[in-house]
């Protein structure tokens, strides 16, 4: 066994064990972005760096192996700053504020992060895929953190989605990006599962459109086939 | 996580296949607004399918069944009528019935679908309130082998392990299954295990998605699994693989085995099921080369006329092998639904009370007479096909059918219907109108598996609590509540209020489930034998077998020929399987968005047949066998093997089982759906009408 030292708190972890691991051993709150724990770490994000004794800055707590005797502190202040700061440099790229049950929303007001000071482009809307009865694609909601591509590749293993695009045009693709229908998705939902922003969401849950979404008319109506509730009795066959 | 989307939010396990996915089922208004995997799902951890996470909203469709309904006249519109009413006809014609014909001539059926207190209350109607062993559960046409074969070569009927043996596992030979579309949250198990390495061999006369991640495929003929299995032990024999140490301290009959080996060199395999002899050989070290390694089987291995005989010579291998008894080495059968390992379990069979225990053992008879206060038959009852045989026979008068669509899912439609017209009352008990509703003097409106409480026990044997996330639509009723109020109108009372205390009854009266509790079985669930402090058996037979000195039992049985076979008039095999986006009869997922995906049944034939035939991609094909005749939409693919051609039987108006014909397991009566001798020919015009019925 592996004893670390998280905010002052000792935990002993199995060999193998990430800092991610014993912080959650320990009971501390590290914020995450990128991590799924059905998924082996990627470590893209780095919003879960905490302060490590010894070390001249932060570590990401996600890939790191927890080693002997290693202190860290989840409160690192420079750790925090990157942290926020990846998290609003994500939040300024999306046309709408996240809807609040997902896990880009509860990090961000975690971590206290508002409405994004920087004002720029922000993701266009798509026109949407052919539409698929159960998943909808909002690309413009995507962070590329690469979790829905993981979940399709390393739970599901059916290898539908891809990353696409690079820099602030990074996306993700369903087959040769036309569409959930036409890939080889078998509809497991694992992506809209993980999904921390709602880009890849459930069909039903879009319709009647959450609140929250400040432009939701040309998304949900596109994406979920205006005038149809699929998930509702007498909607379909 | 906070979600205001939702109202309530309750753990619950699937009622779809017996992977045994735990799932979180959201509600809003009364109804599902949306299912997510449990992340501390032992057997799914974390995943689940299109049909558990999406396919929900059958439960509020507008056809559900929300009242009782009588039909006065066969043949006639069934009209509404009130509980009271209803429990009163069944009553009075199941005490006439009895009083004229005696109790045999009434017999039920426990539903697979259901959970384990609604098959222990089924039963226990059957055998205390009517007085007869006539009940029996839709594993008769699934698993009955599986169960047959582990209890005669191991001694317990179950998988010996847990699918996270396949995690484990260096190699694995999945023989007669297609789990990434029967089952496929263990699909994608085994499917990420093969791509960390794992050494996987599929058997199957089509190339299953799997076979394209594994080292080895091979494409027996159908109805030659037993040739292959004796292939391969032949080779683990001749090349030195055996596990002597094992063989000699824990197993018995292995050297009749070896009697009969000789007989299956991978010639004489190559000769009888078409598998290159080279293929079998590099099977067999392959397996017995892994230091772990599993086998895997589903319904590819049972639905035969010897399928029972092929899962005990599946036990022989492994036994060779010693491969049995410790993690990452296990055989494990995909028992097809969410709980047909439990309706058996729970003793929803013609010859056993729970835990298989026989109704002819008089020390068992006393403790359920002793317990229920009522004496017991020691007579077995019929199975399914017994039944119907004997309702055309004029011997079975009434049945009383929960949850299972006879008319559409057994074997030889045309019989099965004879045999529900014959009866003078049929009771069915179900969530929706179906084929065999059509037949049903009363129905009774039941609640689905996300209306009800209770337990549903998966095929790694594990036991796993099932929650209420809505309420039954209308005057529907749980099946729990249902058997209970049909109970007390014949006379007996089920004096439980709650599952929880049926499983309480169940607990007390089965050495094997004797730490068993609604309390104890938590999130995770159990896996039965749980001894009286709760301890269960993730793994069975680390240290003895559960049969007579301890010894697993060898099985010597030479390959033999199946119930059908191809001939000048029928030139080829049909198989017959399900679909990843729906399930069996489809009653759920045919009421559900997945008919946008997948919305008819089809005849996969490989393109060389089809090129001979003058078939093309949709055309539209006559499908004949020696007992009927469809009409069926053709879907050229080389999946399948030249000669073979396959379908499914999800939508009822396809009636794929009006060709399968009476063939069956000789051991369990298990019907032979996967070898049906069949003539294809284009009809060039769309399909004239739903064939006729008898």
């Amino acid at each position: 066994m592996t004893r670390v030292a998280v905010d002052g708190v000792e935990v002993e972890v199995a060999p193998g064990a990430t800092v991610l691991d014993a912080a959650r051993a320990a009971g501390r709150w590290v914020p995450t972005l990128c991590f799924d724990a059905r998924q082996d770490p990627f470590g893209a994000c780095r919003v879960c760096l905490v302060g490590a004794a010894g070390a001249d800055r932060p570590i990401p707590a996600c890939t790191t192996p927890a080693r002997d005797g290693l202190a860290v502190d989840t409160t690192d202040a420079t750790a925090r700053r990157v942290a926020r700061a990846v998290v609003e440099l994500v939040l300024s790229e999306l046309p709408q504020a996240p809807a609040p049950h997902t896990e880009l929303a509860q990090v961000a007001e975690r971590l206290g992060v508002g409405e994004p000071r920087w004002p720029g482009e922000t993701h266009a809307p798509r026109p949407a895929d052919t539409p698929h009865p159960y998943l909808a694609f909002r690309h413009e909601l995507c962070i590329s953190c690469g979790r829905c591509v993981r979940a399709c590749d390393e739970l599901q293993g059916t290898f539908a989605l891809t990353a696409t695009g690079r820099g602030f045009h990074a996306n993700v693709a369903a087959g040769l990006d036309q569409g959930f229908r036409e890939s080889a998705c078998v509809a497991c939902g694992a992506c809209a599962d993980t999904c921390p922003t709602g880009a890849i969401d459930e069909v039903s849950l879009l319709s009647p459109p959450p609140a929250a979404l400040e432009r939701p008319a040309e998304v949900s109506s596109s994406d979920t086939r205006a005038g149809r509730s699929p998930a509702i009795d007498g909607g379909s066959g | 996580m906070t979600d205001d989307r939702f109202a309530s939010t309750v753990t619950t396990t699937c009622g779809y296949c017996g992977v045994g996915c735990r799932l979180e089922a959201h509600a809003r208004d009364d109804r599902i607004a949306s299912i997510t995997p449990a992340l501390d799902g032992p057997a799914n951890a974390g995943h689940t399918c299109l049909k558990g996470r999406f396919a929900h909203q059958f439960a509020r469709k507008r056809d559900r069944l929300t009242t009782p309904l009588i039909r006065e006249e066969r043949g006639g519109v069934p009209r509404p009528a009130s509980w009271e009413e209803a429990l009163e006809r069944v009553a009075t014609e199941l005490l006439r019935i009895r009083a004229q014909h005696g109790p045999d001539a009434i017999a039920g059926l426990a539903s697979s679908r259901a959970t384990n207190e609604d098959c222990y209350a089924m039963q226990r109607l059957m055998r205390a309130a009517i007085g007869t062993n006539n009940v029996d559960n839709c594993s008769r046409v699934c698993h009955s082998p599986t169960s047959y074969a582990l209890r005669k070569s191991l001694g317990l009927s179950g998988a010996t392990g847990s699918f996270a043996d396949f995690d484990r596992a260096d190699a694995t030979i999945l023989i007669g299954a297609n789990p990434t579309e029967g089952h496929p949250v263990v699909g994608a198990r085994i499917k990420q295990a093969s791509l960390r390495g794992m050494r996987l061999v599929t058997i199957d006369p089509r190339r299953i998605e799997l076979a394209d991640y594994g080292v080895l495929h091979l494409a027996p003929r159908p109805g030659t699994n037993a040739a292959v299995m004796l292939g391969i032990a032949h080779v683990l024999a001749r090349d030195g693989l055996v596990d002597r140490d094992f063989v000699q301290t824990r197993t018995e009959g292995f050297d009749a085995l070896l009697e009969l080996l000789p007989r299956y060199p991978p010639e004489a395999v190559e000769e009888i099921a078409g598998v290159p002899a080279a293929d079998v050989e590099r099977a067999a070290h392959v397996y017995g080369e892994a230091r772990d390694a599993c086998i895997s089987w589903g319904l590819g291995v049972t639905e035969h006329k010897y399928g029972s005989e092929v899962v005990q010579l599946i036990c022989d291998v492994a036994l060779m092998c010693g491969k049995v008894g410790r993690p990452g080495s296990a055989l494990l059968p995909l028992r097809g639904q969410n709980n047909v390992q439990g309706s058996s379990d729970m003793g929803a069979l013609p010859d056993t009370y729970t835990a298989y225990r026989s109704v002819a053992d008089e020390a068992v008879a006393r403790s359920f007479e002793d317990a229920w206060g009522v004496p017991l038959s020691r007579a077995k009852g019929w199975t399914i096909p017994q039944m119907f045989d004997a309702a055309v026979a004029g011997e079975l008068r009434a049945m009383y059918i929960v949850g299972e669509d006879v008319a559409q899912t057994d074997p030889n439609t045309a019989h099965v219907v004879h045999a529900l017209e014959s009866l003078d009352f049929l009771v069915v008990q179900e969530i929706f109108e179906n084929e065999t509703t059509r037949y049903a003097d009363v129905i009774l409106p039941a609640a689905s598996f996300l209306e009800k409480a209770g337990t549903f026990t998966n095929a790694e044997r594990r036991v796993q609590l099932v929650a209420p996330a809505i309420e039954p639509p209308g005057e529907a009723k749980t099946d729990f509540e249902i058997v209970k109020l049909v109970s007390h109108a014949l006379g007996h009372e089920l004096p439980w209020a709650t599952p929880a205390e049926a499983m309480d009854e169940i607990a007390a009266l089965t050495p094997d489930w004797a730490g068993v509790s609604h309390a104890r079985l938590g999130r995770t669930g159990l896996q039965w034998p749980v001894a009286p402090d709760g301890t269960d058996a993730p793994i069975l037979y680390e240290r003895e077998f559960a049969l007579p000195g301890g010894r697993a039992r060898f099985a010597a049985l030479p390959y033999k020929a199946p119930g059908d076979h191809a001939d000048a008039e029928f030139p080829l095999i049909l198989v017959t399987g399900r679909r990843l986006q729906h399930y069996n009869a489809g009653t759920m997922t045919r009421r559900t968005a997945n008919v946008e995906l997948v919305d008819r049944d089809v005849l996969e034939i490989h393109p060389d047949d089809a090129a001979r035939l003058w078939i093309a991609d949709g055309d539209v094909v006559s499908l004949r066998s020696r007992t009927g005749r469809i009409e069926i939409a053709a879907h050229v693919t080389d999946r399948i093997e030249a000669g073979h051609v396959f379908t499914t039987f999800h939508f009822p108006e396809t009636r794929t089982n009006l060709l399968v014909g009476a063939s069956s397991d000789v051991n369990t009566s298990c019907p032979e759906y996967k070898v049906v001798a069949v003539d294809v020919r284009p009809i060039g015009e769309r399909a004239s009408k739903t064939p006729a019925l008898a």
